[in-house]
């Protein structure tokens, strides 16, 4: 459909397209934003200049600006704060910190956080392209404006940017190129090892280094998003319990005891299991911070997401349906899904069973992999996958060191709905636990979670979370299982049987959550980049790196294994 | 990376002093009268420090904070005399 209305390029957009063109269009096309440091910091000085009784310095009068020094004292220069500028014609608009009048003399003053740099015309080009661009919408006003000012809170010093020809035709120039680029539907690939991603917010979005290194090989890339997760699920379990909002905390009840309490600045998502609940201030301030709501049965099955507005990258989400639609893609995918996940299969039989597990089990589940890369049709890939994991679930006893659980599961196999031992009713437990977390996040970076490339779409069903969370089933649910039982973190009371189904006491539950949220937050090196994160972060980078084969940047999707 | 941050505040005026004890309740732990510890990534340290400012008057009141450097992967031990001080981490929490 064509734009009748093409929208206005805010001056502070063409700033981050002189900065980096993709960080640009990801944010202002695609709608991603993070903040970080910086951002925040920015904000807080622009809020202090906003602040009334705050007085930006004024410029200093220079006797240049007097040239008849027996003249009579100039009016004082008058300030207006946060003027809003727009112009159609030039397509612009801008949010002005600071408009300082001196006679006829009109100047913008934006404010940046920093100290001033030291480079050639006193500042870096994104800003002054912005002042500039400031300034072109005073003029076409009507206001006569031939310099800003940029003024540097760090250092408490102000740059006087001319607006000379040659500024004026680059932002004039810059502007057509962003409105192109934002037309052209693509994104504008990562800058090349550059030492701006370092300081951008959206590095952990865009991951240029990973991107190119997925793309042409080259240099490992560097780590530009942290390791550890700084902040984690609250879980609400208890039959009855309650949450509330007190101030920036949330603190959960069972009637009136007060059971405990987190800042809400630490929650990613709340989970409420069973019969539990929350209070509409709850749900406000979550929706409003973008962190969902997850309901789930007390047997951890999804009932449903509450979340605000849906991710605005529209265009991921197209070609996801795309995609679906399109057999070879999506077998293409699905054998990269299953091959990843006999390996870790494979990997995991290997290095916890010891001699316990024959070599002919090992090959099978490798030979099973190898079938699987090269299967013909999603039918003979679900044959393979199958086969493999007859294999693994055949021994996968052998992991387990306690003996009544063992000798149960022996004598049952896998087996769901109902679990009839503790070691399935526990797999089901972490299965379910896995695709919630995978649920949010394909969420998180704006896929939808329902429809699938390798698992049919089915009512409710999130299809997506499923496909992504197959390679680690074995590294991340199964060995949470192993060692929950292992280590004796769940016991034989932890759990209760009735009508041939095991299923959890709430206590059980709580225990198994914490040995399955300590594994999600282990770190370890990831095995092609070479850097450590932890689980949580990793399912994020694969969901991103989905996201990029998606989108045509690189060139396979292939979930983690490991070694 | 995260900092660890002991936060002490001196507020003139009760109203303040409420408004900002309930504000440091997001940030970090309670340790005693007026102090916390927070274990804030520096994006969170900026935020406080932005809420803060917006919160006291400028010439009555003062905060202090006393930065003890990185967090992660440390434990920084607050040894006390007296009452003890309830080990508190970042981490999912399970009710
Ligand atoms: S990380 Fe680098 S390439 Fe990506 S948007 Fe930021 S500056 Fe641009």
């Amino acid at each position: 459909m064509p734009d009748l209305d093409p929208p206005l390029v805010p001056a502070r957009m063409l700033n981050e397209f002189v900065y980096c063109p993709r960080l640009a269009i990801l944010e202002w096309v695609d709608g991603e934003f993070a903040p970080n440091a910086d951002t925040v910091e920015g904000a807080v000085r622009h809020a202090s200049v906003d602040r009334p009784g705050y007085r930006v310095r004024l410029r200093q009068r220079t006797p240049s600006d007097d040239p008849g020094a027996d003249q009579p004292a100039r009016a004082p220069i008058e300030q207006i704060r946060s003027v809003e500028l727009s112009d159609a014609g030039l397509g612009l608009i801008a949010k002005i910190d600071l408009v300082e009048i001196d006679r006829d003399r009109v100047q913008p003053v934006d404010t940046k956080k920093g100290k001033r740099p030291h480079v050639e015309r006193g500042a870096y080009e994104p800003e002054r392209v912005q002042v500039c661009a400031q300034g072109l919408l005073l003029r076409s006003h009507g206001y006569p404006c031939d310099s800003g000012i940029l003024y540097f809170a760090g250092s408490n010093e102000r740059v006087e940017v001319p607006f000379d020809d040659e500024l004026v035709a680059l932002t004039r120039s810059k502007l057509g190129e962003l409105r192109e680029a934002a037309g052209a539907g693509v994104l504008p690939p990562p800058l090349v090892d550059s030492p701006k991603c370092v300081r951008c917010s959206l590095a952990p979005i865009c991951l240029p280094d990973e991107t190119r290194f997925l793309r042409d090989a080259g240099s490992p890339p560097r780590q530009l998003l942290p390791a550890a997760d700084h902040t984690f699920p609250l879980y609400v379990q208890q039959p009855g319990a309650t949450v509330r909002k007190d101030g920036d905390l949330l603190v959960v009840f069972d009637k009136d005891e007060k059971l405990g309490e987190m800042r809400i600045r630490e929650v990613s998502q709340l989970v409420l299991m069973g019969r539990v609940s929350a209070t509409e201030a709850v749900y406000r301030e979550l929706l409003r911070l973008g962190k969902p709501i997850v309901h789930l049965s007390s047997g951890g099955w999804l009932a449903g997401v509450t979340d605000g507005l849906p991710h605005a990258n529209v265009r991921l989400r197209q070609e996801q349906y795309r995609t679906a639609d399109d057999a070879a893609k999506c077998l293409r995918i699905a054998r990269w899904i299953v091959v990843s996940k006999l390996t870790n299969q494979r990997v995991l039989l290997r290095r916890n069973g010891g001699d316990e597990i024959p070599e002919s089990t090992i090959e099978g589940i490798r030979h099973a992999a190898q079938a699987a890369q090269r299967a013909e049709t999603i039918d003979t890939l679900r044959g393979h996958e199958g086969n493999g994991g007859r294999l693994y679930f055949g021994h996968f006893a052998a992991l387990l060191r306690q003996s009544p659980f063992r000798e149960r599961f022996d004598l049952e196999g896998r087996n769901r709905r109902p679990p009839r031992d503790p070691v399935n009713g526990l797999l089901s437990f972490a299965y379910s636990m896995l695709s919630r977390e995978w649920v949010t996040t394909c969420r998180t970076v704006g896929l939808d979670p329902f429809l699938g490339f390798y698992h049919a779409p089915r009512y409710g069903r999130p299809s997506l979370a499923l496909d992504l969370m197959e390679a680690f089933r074995p590294i991340c649910a199964d060995s949470t299982v192993v060692r929950a039982i292992n280590n004796g973190e769940i016991g034989p009371t932890d759990f209760v049987e009735r009508m041939g189904s095991v299923n959890l006491t709430d206590g059980g539950r709580r225990k198994f959550l914490r040995s399955f949220e300590q594994r999600l937050a282990q770190e370890v090196v990831h095995p092609v980049f070479g850097y450590r994160l932890s689980y949580r972060r990793v399912f994020e980078v694969e969901a991103r790196l989905l996201s990029r084969y998606l989108l045509g940047e690189i060139p396979t999707y292939e979930p983690m294994t490991t070694r | 990376m995260r900092k660890l941050l002991i936060v002490t505040y001196d507020i003139s005026n009760p109203k303040r002093l409420r408004k900002v004890f309930k504000a440091m309740k997001g940030f970090g732990q309670h340790l005693q009268l007026s102090v916390f510890r927070c274990d804030l990534t520096d994006m969170e340290r900026f935020e406080m420090i932005g809420l803060l400012q917006g919160l006291i008057h400028h010439d009555e009141d003062q905060i202090l904070l006393i930065d003890l450097g990185a967090s992660d992967g440390r434990t920084h031990r607050v040894d006390s005399i007296g009452r003890v001080v309830p080990r508190e981490r970042r981490e999912p929490r399970i009710f």
